[in-house]
């Protein structure tokens, strides 16, 4: 009789434990997928993100520039500013992710 | 023109003329556009939390669906503190959502495709989130244009880099989702021109792209709605915990 008691709830827990694996494995399928979304959506980030530091480092030059009567001095040198501000951002955002790959 | 591919981008006004003194506050069909999808965001979830049953209906599943998506987003990004920030994410992710989805409807006026839409939304979002930064640092969120163990000799130069770098992230913000907005739906009407132009004979070539545009355009409009929230929320975790 408890012998028959112990083989019944070593199943049950035997049944329970599959359930609760496959729960893991199941979650762990999902997270691939959404994290997936999420580097495609990181991808489209990064072309931007160089362009748009060499726009914003051009506009200040050249705001500058027309504010100081110093064409074309300012504006070559910001833009050269905007350009490495804009590969900073890429190697930022590179980075971020390589540590949540992680 | 009816064949030209920038013609959906017109923005005319509806109904009377509105001048504020210099401002130009007639009734567009841009607005008509936001008007709709702001309706249709607050229809659904007000029809979405109206009967809450412990098995939820479909319209029920999709809101609770909605706010799980932004609350995790938020939770995994920005952590806990950002957690006062979730109307904020989510009224923007919404609505641009929407935006995006009511312009896949054909004879629809895509608002986002217009960089002033998408600017100001960046530009609020940027101002927002340096607002909070100063708010919970004081002037020590100066600091972001500091980075650490960097000689005194190179400040100066680090320091400018360091503010274009902050100044840049509205542009890419707005210019992101304005410019893939614009791209798809000229690319779909380009397509659309070439089914008609081919005729009978050669149009089913460019109608099974456009088939398949119409399916890749869906799929970035919830893309870029998803990077627009993400972003904000990055943004908003650099101000809450200043370090990089």
């Amino acid at each position: 009789m408890l012998k028959q008691k112990t083989v019944k709830k070593i199943k049950e827990i035997s049944t329970r434990l599959k359930i609760a694996k496959n729960k893991i494995a199941e979650e762990n399928t999902e997270n691939i997928k959404s994290s997936n979304a999420a580097s495609l959506g990181k991808a489209l980030k990064i072309g931007t993100e160089l362009v748009a530091a060499v726009v914003v480092g051009s506009t200040i030059g050249f705001l500058l520039d027309s504010s100081f009567d110093t064409k074309p001095l300012l504006t070559i040198c910001f833009f050269i500013l905007g350009v490495v501000a804009g590969i900073l951002n890429v190697i930022r955002s590179a980075k971020s992710m390589h540590k949540k790959i992680q | 023109m009816a064949t030209n591919p920038m013609h959906q981008f017109q923005v005319y006004k509806i109904g009377p003329e509105i001048n504020l003194g210099e401002f130009n506050l007639s009734y567009t069909n841009a607005s008509l556009y936001m008007t709709i999808s702001a309706a249709l965001i607050l229809f659904l979830l007000f029809i979405g939390t109206k009967k809450k049953t412990l098995i939820p209906t479909k319209i029920q599943l999709v809101t609770e669906l909605s706010y799980t998506f932004v609350a995790k987003m938020i939770n995994d990004t920005a952590g806990k503190s950002a957690k006062a920030f979730f109307p904020f994410v989510f009224t923007l992710f919404m609505f641009v959502l929407f935006c995006n989805m009511v312009g896949m409807l054909p004879y629809a006026f895509t608002v986002t495709s217009h960089i002033i839409v998408t600017f100001i939304l960046a530009a609020t979002v940027f101002i927002g989130v340096t607002i909070v930064g100063f708010i919970k640092h004081g002037i020590k969120y100066l600091e972001l244009f500091v980075p650490k163990g960097v000689p005194i000799a190179l400040l100066p130069l680090i320091v400018i880099i360091e503010i274009i770098s902050y100044l840049s992230r509205p542009v890419s913000l707005s210019v992101r989702l304005f410019a893939n907005m614009m791209a798809g739906h000229t690319m779909l009407k380009v397509f659309g021109g070439f089914v008609i132009s081919l005729g009978l004979l050669g149009g089913w070539l460019p109608l099974s792209f456009s088939v398949a545009l119409t399916g890749l355009e869906i799929l970035v409009a919830f893309l870029q709605a998803y990077v627009f929230a993400i972003l904000t929320c990055i943004y908003l975790n650099d101000a809450l915990n200043l370090h990089h």
